[in-house]
């Protein structure tokens, strides 16, 4: 039973990968193979590299001052940071919001069964997210300071026991958001608060980590110590990957005994959360008058409400909005300490900081997707927009321009700020306030054609089209290349025309490509949206 | 009104459609029955213009739905066998969101709005989520919706499935008040009692192929509906 149900959730976690929905066929061993690849690619070589730099900084320092259990214990809490912090919603709607929980628990499977497999999903990508950070952690010991058998066999222990802490974690939070939201009137709304607070903690460790890892290492005898004698369990669950046979044992039976009390737990809640509707107020409708909208207007409010009616999609594809003033805001604040160093980085070029400037709202805008998933999340409903006298155009010309109005407006914002802080001259501003916005129009389309392309409009979970579709990795990280493309290209050769007419080049380059993707949309994207 | 031809519609080897042809005159019921599988809803979704067919053409008032399907679009209403609707809205936002989009002024969509909920008892809900509606509740949004406009041809798949017997006599009364104003309404069931009652003219499809189809007593005889669909499904009555 448990091997039908898992095969059932994996297939759905990694159907894009072997269906093409568009088709309605499976995909070629080639494409799948080049999915993988894209997929390894950017788990391994960008963020596994990021952590691999990270450890090898730390590795042999901390080794060398007898602190080898610090260093696993550091990468080993970042691992499980990171692991459960993406995993939290994701647990909460795997687990209790899926929309075949109901034909799943009319059958005869044991409740365990159904929760097992949705389980196992959660510790597939938590091992994903914590293992980019402890497998490199791990190898770059090995390589650099010690591979006897007792490290191989207690490092690879860490490994497993991260993974299911992570997984424990993420159900106990993930327990915690279903019970809360069982009695929250505005769910949605504060279910963002709540992640906002976290992903607010986290930048923030993020924003001072070089800082606090430079101060660990050159403190990190009296860490150790004072780790040591406060908290305990940290020094054990380092000493993990040392082979240390107690702390082995020790951790084990901790990390199981807690999956266990998580397992209970789940069991003994799960039915009753997954099939409650909530005790939310009843609202009485009072009639009044409405105005009438145009279609455009009311195309575009149907969006909007979509986009905030879930946190997944808020949270997922919508951290821009947010992170774009916030960014202004900050180069305001310390923009006058910091443009000093950036010229001096940048062995004083003149214009630099403008493009500097450019590629950062550029890479904070990257972050706002929305236009990705839009197709996949019609799903079900899609019926509807075909139905209606629209034409495909203004559908998609609505889900363009959810994305281009919450994105233009706060990066208008970041780039003034940024300009003001620069102290940039009135064509450098200029310059600085419209490349941004030629991007984000790229990004928008771009967005919109790959999720087009690749729609998913079958999903049972809707954290399947948000966070694990082809078509919203593509938009992300080719947002987020492209957003670094600004910088890349000065540096490479567009200092040699000087920074104004590089940027309006850049900017020429890309209204030009946004030109070929609009083109696309409109001539050839209605005739596919129609035929979905 | 509605005119189908030769229509035609594939899905990988499976005709589901094949070479299909009816008329459908303003002021008819027409029902359309078959076993599952048989092509009524892939019929109905091409009618809609939410399905591309092969071959054949189908116009609505003279208009392809091919060529012309804003045209078309205006001018009908489809309500599926299962109404998948914006869950994320409330029930009056959603028939808002319709109104919008058909053009439909503030004090026409506020009168029809009153009159079909108070009609279908549905008033009182329309501020909740849909996301909360049982399925008979979504099924009544989805008639008032369709009906908001005051479409010449309603397309309707199984509509009485998850509607209570008020409701259902409720509907019945108001498919007949669209015919009686010049409408046409096109609907599959399963239901043959209620066909047999209801409509005017029927069509009977097996395997994609139209077998019968014509007025209820061309069709029927002396006979039942029921007695006829199964003969002609080769069934033992």
């Amino acid at each position: 039973m448990l091997k039908i149900l898992l095969k059932k959730q994996m297939a759905e976690v990694f159907r894009s990968y072997f269906y093409d929905a568009k088709k309605n066929k499976a995909r070629s061993k080639a494409a799948v193979a080049a999915y993988i690849v894209l997929f390894v690619v950017i788990m391994l070589g960008v963020m596994g590299g990021m952590f691999t730099l990270l450890a090898l900084s730390m590795s042999a320092p901390m080794a060398a001052a007898g602190l080898d259990w610090l260093y696993f214990a550091l990468m080993g809490l970042l691992a499980i940071l990171l692991g459960s912090f993406g995993s939290v919603f994701n647990t909460y709607s795997g687990l209790y919001l899926a929309k075949d929980n109901d034909l799943l628990l009319s059958m005869p499977i044991p409740v365990n069964a159904i929760m097992g497999a949705r389980l196992l999903s959660v510790y597939l990508l938590g091992l994903m997210y914590s293992g980019v950070v402890i497998l490199p952690a791990v190898i770059v010991y090995w390589f650099t300071v010690s591979a006897s058998l007792g490290v191989i066999a207690g490092s690879i222990l860490l490994l497993l026991l991260i993974s299911i802490f992570v997984l424990t974690l993420s159900c106990a939070l993930g327990w915690v958001v279903a019970k809360i939201s069982l009695k929250l009137k505005n769910k949605s709304f504060i279910t963002v608060v709540i992640s906002l607070a976290f992903f607010a903690i986290y930048y923030f460790f993020c924003f001072r980590a070089q800082t606090i890892i430079s101060d660990f290492v050159a403190n990190a005898v009296t860490y150790g110590e004072k780790i040591k004698g406060a908290a305990y369990p940290i020094y054990l669950f380092g000493c993990v990957a040392l082979g240390n046979g107690k702390a082995m044992a020790v951790v084990t039976a901790v990390v199981l005994a807690l999956f266990g009390v998580m397992w209970l737990l789940l069991g003994r809640s799960f039915l009753k959360i997954a099939t409650s509707s909530g005790k939310t107020e009843r609202r009485m409708y009072r009639e009044t008058r409405t105005q009438r909208k145009s279609i455009g207007a009311a195309l575009l409010g149907k969006e909007f409400a979509r986009f905030l009616s879930s946190p997944n999609y808020m949270l997922n594809c919508g951290l821009g909005v947010l992170l774009l003033p916030i960014s202004g805001i900050v180069l305001l604040i310390k923009g006058r300490d910091l443009m000093p160093m950036l010229a001096m980085a940048f062995d004083n070029q003149p214009g630099s900081a403008a493009v500097l400037l450019c590629t950062a709202v550029c890479v904070v805008a990257s972050m706002n997707d929305m236009a990705a998933p839009s197709i996949s999340l019609e799903g079900k409903n899609l019926w509807l927009l075909q139905l209606l006298p629209v034409k495909p155009w203004q559908a998609l010309r609505a889900k363009l321009s959810v994305q281009l109005l919450l994105t233009s407006i706060p990066a208008l914002f970041a780039s003034a700020c940024a300009a003001i802080a620069g102290g940039l001259s009135a064509v450098e501003t200029l310059l600085t306030l419209l490349v941004p916005q030629a991007v984000i129009l790229m990004m928008a389309l771009l967005n919109l054609t790959v999720g087009l392309k690749m729609p998913n409009l079958t999903w049972t979970s809707e954290i399947v089209p948000i966070k694990q579709s082809a078509s919203v990795m593509i938009g992300l990280l080719g947002g987020m290349i492209y957003g670094i493309l600004p910088i890349a290209g000065f540096l490479m050769f567009g200092h040699r025309m000087g920074a104004n007419a590089y940027m309006a080049c850049f900017m020429a380059f890309t209204l030009a490509i946004s030109a070929g993707l609009y083109v696309w949309l409109k001539k050839k994207g209605g005739a596919a949206f129609a035929a979905l | 009104m509605l005119k189908i031809e030769h229509l035609t519609k594939t899905y990988g080897d499976k005709k589901a459609v094949d070479d299909l042809s009816l008329h459908i005159l303003p002021a008819e019921i027409y029902g359309f029955i078959g076993h599952n599988g048989a092509g009524k809803t892939t019929t109905l979704k091409s009618v809609a213009g939410i399905l591309q067919f092969d071959a054949g053409e189908i116009t609505i008032d003279g208009n392809s739905v091919r060529n012309q399907p804003l045209a078309c679009k205006k001018e009908i209403a489809y309500i599926p066998d299962n109404p998948d609707l914006y869950d994320y809205m409330t029930g009056i936002k959603f028939l808002n969101f319709i109104a919008d989009i058909f053009g439909i002024s503030a004090a026409d969509r506020q009168a029809r709005i009153h009159d079909y909920a108070e009609r279908f008892e549905l008033t009182a809900d329309l501020a909740q989520p849909i996301a909360s509606y049982s399925h008979g509740m979504k099924q009544k949004l989805a008639i008032i919706a369709a009906w908001i406009h005051q479409p010449k041809l309603i397309i309707m798949d199984e509509p009485f499935v998850g509607l209570d017997p008020k409701a259902a006599h409720l509907l019945k009364g108001m498919m007949r008040e669209v015919c009686d104003e010049g409408g046409a309404i096109f609907f599959s069931t399963h239901v043959l009692e209620v066909a047999e009652k209801l409509c005017d003219k029927v069509a009977i499809i097996k395997a994609g192929r139209l077998i019968r189809s014509g007025t209820m007593e061309e069709v029927k005889g002396d006979d039942s509906l029921e007695q006829v669909f199964l003969e002609l499904e080769g069934e033992a009555c």
